[in-house]
């Protein structure tokens, strides 16, 4: 058995780690109220623009555009998106490992897909096992994410998709289904499948400068960010949850590990006064 | 007449106005009056500018969509600043753009440092070797 003051270190080494996965579990409780709330408040945004295109597709037949075509796939492009920072349980983890297994199935040579990734994690991840990037330098998945943080690289996959570069989108993230259940999922970005023609019953048309085409030429790109946005959106509400739940468990388990110490911290204790005391009366006996 | 700026933080600004101006670069200048048919535009970098008697802001606008039903103008905004004049509106934008992207850069610069500390750690305590 160890000695006393080795296990009395570990005690409090133990409750100080458990004192900073409380205070984590409280930090990511409070965010994760804050991301649900701003995930919700999106949602509104997103269905406006939705509606728009979906009735210049309704009203206007002739309107086309190449982001709207599905073609023969032989180049895919994938968004992973993941957080900066570790310490949330198996959320990085499970995301990384169901594309690692998709990626070994699903395609032979390298050359068939290229990986854009938001999230440090993940750009770490792509730069480990030498899949190619698109992004030079790793997109900051920060807690009030914004559109320019993510911009340089959407707008590269869009004029790839355009270029004929990739004819597919797919994004790989966290869906958040409730605090203890994240899902991994996925997402097919481009082509755009998600709009359907339907006639918007505010008024009886709509005035469009300069043009129908125009106004989908410049509204395609925005709805595409806009669904990234809401998806990054959903992906971080993922992430403070698992931080959280993550930290509950490991506070938890902190305390055990601390009942079970103390349980050996006094056992030692007892053990050390038998000792002395048989000392003592040994040396007693002796004297006498 | 009524107009609402929304993007995704929530809603910049939702006032009264007497006219707007809508401007972009990619498909020049047009005005709205109370009374006017329904219309849809789109701006990629341009500004909204507001009247209302003698008071007039400049608002400028990133990747959005201007929206006019019953007197009621929505633009929903990728990202907006509000301004006194056009170029200080501009201004603005870009001092917040700018200081955006090199905290990003900082922010990277930290995080691949912590990493190598993290992995230098790890094979120093041999963590993870029970």
């Amino acid at each position: 058995m160890s000695s006393m003051r080795e296990i009395k270190n570990r005690i409090t080494a133990t409750s100080k780690t458990s004192q900073i996965t409380k205070a984590m579990n409280m930090v990511s409780a409070s965010k994760l109220r804050k991301a649900e709330k701003q995930y919700r408040a999106f949602i509104p945004t997103k269905n406006r623009i939705k509606a728009v295109l979906e009735d210049i597709l309704a009203t206007y037949i002739d309107v086309t555009h190449p982001l709207l075509e599905p073609r023969e796939t032989k180049k895919t492009g994938y968004i992973l998106v993941t957080s900066d920072r570790g310490l949330a349980g198996p959320y990085n983890n499970n995301l990384l490992k169901t594309f690692k297994t998709f990626l070994h199935e699903n395609h032979a040579s390298n050359d068939e897909f290229i990986v854009g990734t938001i999230g440090y994690k993940a750009f770490s991840f792509c730069k480990r096992n030498k899949i190619p990037m698109i992004n030079t330098e790793s997109v900051n998945s920060r807690d009030d994410v914004e559109f320019i943080d993510f911009q340089l690289m959407s707008r590269s996959f869009i004029k790839y998709y355009l270029e004929h570069k990739v004819d597919k989108i797919v994004i790989y993230y966290n869906h958040y289904v409730n605090t203890l259940t994240q899902k991994v999922d996925t997402y097919t970005l481009l082509p755009i499948s998600t709009l359907t023609k339907k006639k918007d019953n505010q008024v009886a048309e709509f005035l469009f400068e300069p043009s129908p085409q125009e106004v989908i030429n410049h509204l395609l790109p925005i709805y595409l960010e806009n669904t990234l946005y809401g998806i990054i959106l959903d992906a971080k509400t993922s992430e403070h949850a698992a931080r959280m739940t993550a930290m509950k468990n490991a506070s938890d388990n902190a305390e055990e590990v601390i009942t079970k110490l103390n349980l050996y911290y006094n056992r030692a204790r007892q053990n050390a006064i038998t000792k002395e005391l048989t000392d003592i009366i040994g040396g007693a006996n002796a004297v006498n | 007449m009524k107009i609402i700026i929304v993007t995704p933080e929530g809603e910049l600004y939702n006032e009264e106005v007497t006219s707007v101006v809508v401007s972009s670069a990619n498909n020049g200048e047009y005005g709205i009056l109370p009374g006017h048919l329904p219309i849809i535009s789109t701006i990629d970098t341009g500004y909204v500018k507001m009247t209302f008697e003698k008071l007039t802001y400049y608002v400028v606008i990133v990747n959005g969509l201007v929206q006019q039903v019953h007197d009621i103008i929505t633009v929903i905004a990728q990202d907006a600043y509000i301004g006194e004049s056009k170029e200080a509106a501009f201004e603005n934008l870009f001092a917040i753009r700018k200081a955006r992207i090199e905290a990003n850069r900082q922010r990277n610069v930290e995080l691949a440092m912590a990493e190598n500390e993290l992995k230098k750690q790890i094979k120093q305590t041999g963590a993870g070797n029970l």
